[in-house]
């Protein structure tokens, strides 16, 4: 139910993993096997975004998630996310406009963010974008400082 | 490892043929293998113990991520993510209900492993993609040990878990015979990101000149309503033929209460939503 080694890239470094279970989810890895704890476990259940890294490229729920079916994937999660020029953007966006509270579900917007603008470019409209991040629960309901970080991402936007 | 949730342990089978997964399916004792592509149903299957399979088989290295047109026709390999359905720019323009429906599910990072086959697998009584595939008179292609097989969705889905697909079968494509105007709308407490208390899938065929007219979100299944379909005449029907449709539908329709919404609840929505839908689909008209 393991299997000898796993690889990936982990923000850019091969990683090779040993006797990783078939059952054992991405955030389970990440966390606790790679240290990465910026990534964040919410719900478990595919409901509230806060676990969301992105696989090559791809906004992704980790805890939804087998490490085994990304295998030899490229895995960037919240720690990783500055060096890519659109991550940068995004995290300098939520900082400056204050879009952080307690900051737990700040990684999965983030990450989610950053997969869209990569993948849309700014030619999403800005509803979608806002619709696109319906899956990203705030507990501490900041939305409307949420919006203005997406705002200011777009306007800075090449 | 540390987690919150109890985690059931299998082995994992990752076939790179589709002779590979059949047979592994064939091999296997019943109910000792289940089918995995983008697992967000399935594991909760596994770790709430639903199912008792302790080989999971993975579909990720089948060739069957692929969407293909061919005139007015479009072939969705049942593996691909939803998202990447979402993202072609046909889908969009010439299948507007189809596409409505795909971002009707979960959010963007769930889609980019939820797929179509899976959808169809799990069969969920309120599954945002069957209505719509109903509409558009979708077939199953199914592969099994005597070869391929296609049944139209309407018979594959037969109820909350349960399809016409055999043990010893996989599910390859879905295949969408025409490019129909069409409009999907629903219901819910939120917009996005939740589950349909009711759903209504409408679409009109030129070729057949004829529209059809789904019903969702309640149990057994989504639902055809002929008897509303029949009523709306031509590309653009009157209001009247509109207002009679929609009242048929709510009337005639098997609709039942669940732990989600009341009966009375639902016919009630089904006046407004298929009034909309019809009128949105009219509208859209030349867009095949
Ligand atoms: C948070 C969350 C929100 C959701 N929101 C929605 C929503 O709004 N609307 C909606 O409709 N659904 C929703 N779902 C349900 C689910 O995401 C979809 O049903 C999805 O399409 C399932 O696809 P999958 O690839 O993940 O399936 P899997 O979990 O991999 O498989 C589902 C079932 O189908 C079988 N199967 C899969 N592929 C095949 C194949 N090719 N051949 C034979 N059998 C196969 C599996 O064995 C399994 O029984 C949600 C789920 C979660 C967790
Ligand atoms: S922890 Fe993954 S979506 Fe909530
Ligand atoms: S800032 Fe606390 S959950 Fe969003």
């Amino acid at each position: 139910m393991t299997s000898p080694v796993l690889r990936l890239t982990v923000n850019g470094r091969p990683t090779a993993l040993d006797s990783v279970p078939v059952a054992e989810r991405l955030l389970d890895t990440v966390r606790w096997r790679l240290g990465l704890k910026g990534t964040k476990e919410g719900c478990r259940t595919g409901g509230c975004g806060a676990c969301t890294l992105l696989v090559d490229g791809r906004p992704t729920l980790s805890c939804l998630t087998l490490t085994h079916e990304v295998e030899g994937s490229g895995i960037t999660t919240v720690e990783g996310v500055s060096e890519d020029p659109v991550g940068a953007r995004v995290q300098a966006a939520f900082e400056a406009v204050g879009a952080v509270q307690c900051g737990y579900c700040t990684p999965g917007f983030v990450m989610t963010l950053t997969g869209l603008l990569k993948e849309r470019g700014s030619a999403e409209a800005f509803e979608e974008l806002l619709n696109d991040l319906a899956g990203n629960l705030c507990r501490c309901t900041g939305y409307a400082s949420i919006v203005r970080a997406v705002a200011a991402v777009r306007e800075k936007s090449p | 490892m540390r987690s919150a949730r109890a985690v059931a342990a299998f082995d994992l089978l990752t076939p790179a043929t589709a002779e590979e997964a059949l047979s592994a399916l064939r091999s296997a004792a019943p109910g000792a293998l289940a089918v995995l592509a983008g697992g967000t149903d399935l594991l909760f299957d596994l770790d709430d113990g639903r199912l008792a399979s302790r080989t999971v088989l993975s579909l990720r290295r089948l060739p069957w991520r692929t969407l293909a047109w061919d005139g007015a026709a479009l072939t969705i390999g049942s593996t691909l993510p939803l998202r990447t359905l979402e993202n072609d720019p046909g889908v969009r323009t010439r299948l507007p209900g189809l596409y409505a429906a795909v971002r009707a599910v979960g959010s963007v990072a769930l889609r980019h492993r939820a797929t179509l086959g899976g959808n169809l697998g799990r069969s969920a009584p309120a599954s945002d993609l069957i209505p719509i595939l109903l509409a558009l008179d979708a077939e199953v292609e199914l592969v099994g040990p005597e070869g391929a097989r296609t049944v139209l969705v309407d018979r594959f889905v037969q109820g909350s878990r349960k399809t016409a697909l055999r043990p010893d079968e996989l599910i390859r494509a879905v295949r969408i015979p025409e490019a129909r105007p069409s409009a999907y709308l629903l219901q819910r407490v939120r917009p996005f990101h939740d589950i349909s208390h009711m759903a209504v899938a409408v679409a009109y065929s030129p070729r057949r000149e004829s529209w059809r007219v789904a019903l969702a979100g309640f149990p057994p299944r989504p639902i055809l309503v002929p008897e509303a379909g029949e009523l709306l005449r031509g590309p653009r029907p009157s209001s009247a033929e509109v207002v009679r449709a929609a009242e048929t539908a709510a009337q005639l329709a098997p609709i039942v209460a669940d732990k989600r919404a009341s009966e009375e609840y639902r016919r009630a929505l089904v006046k407004p939503l298929l009034e909309r839908a019809v009128r949105a689909c009219a509208s859209s008209g030349g867009a095949t």
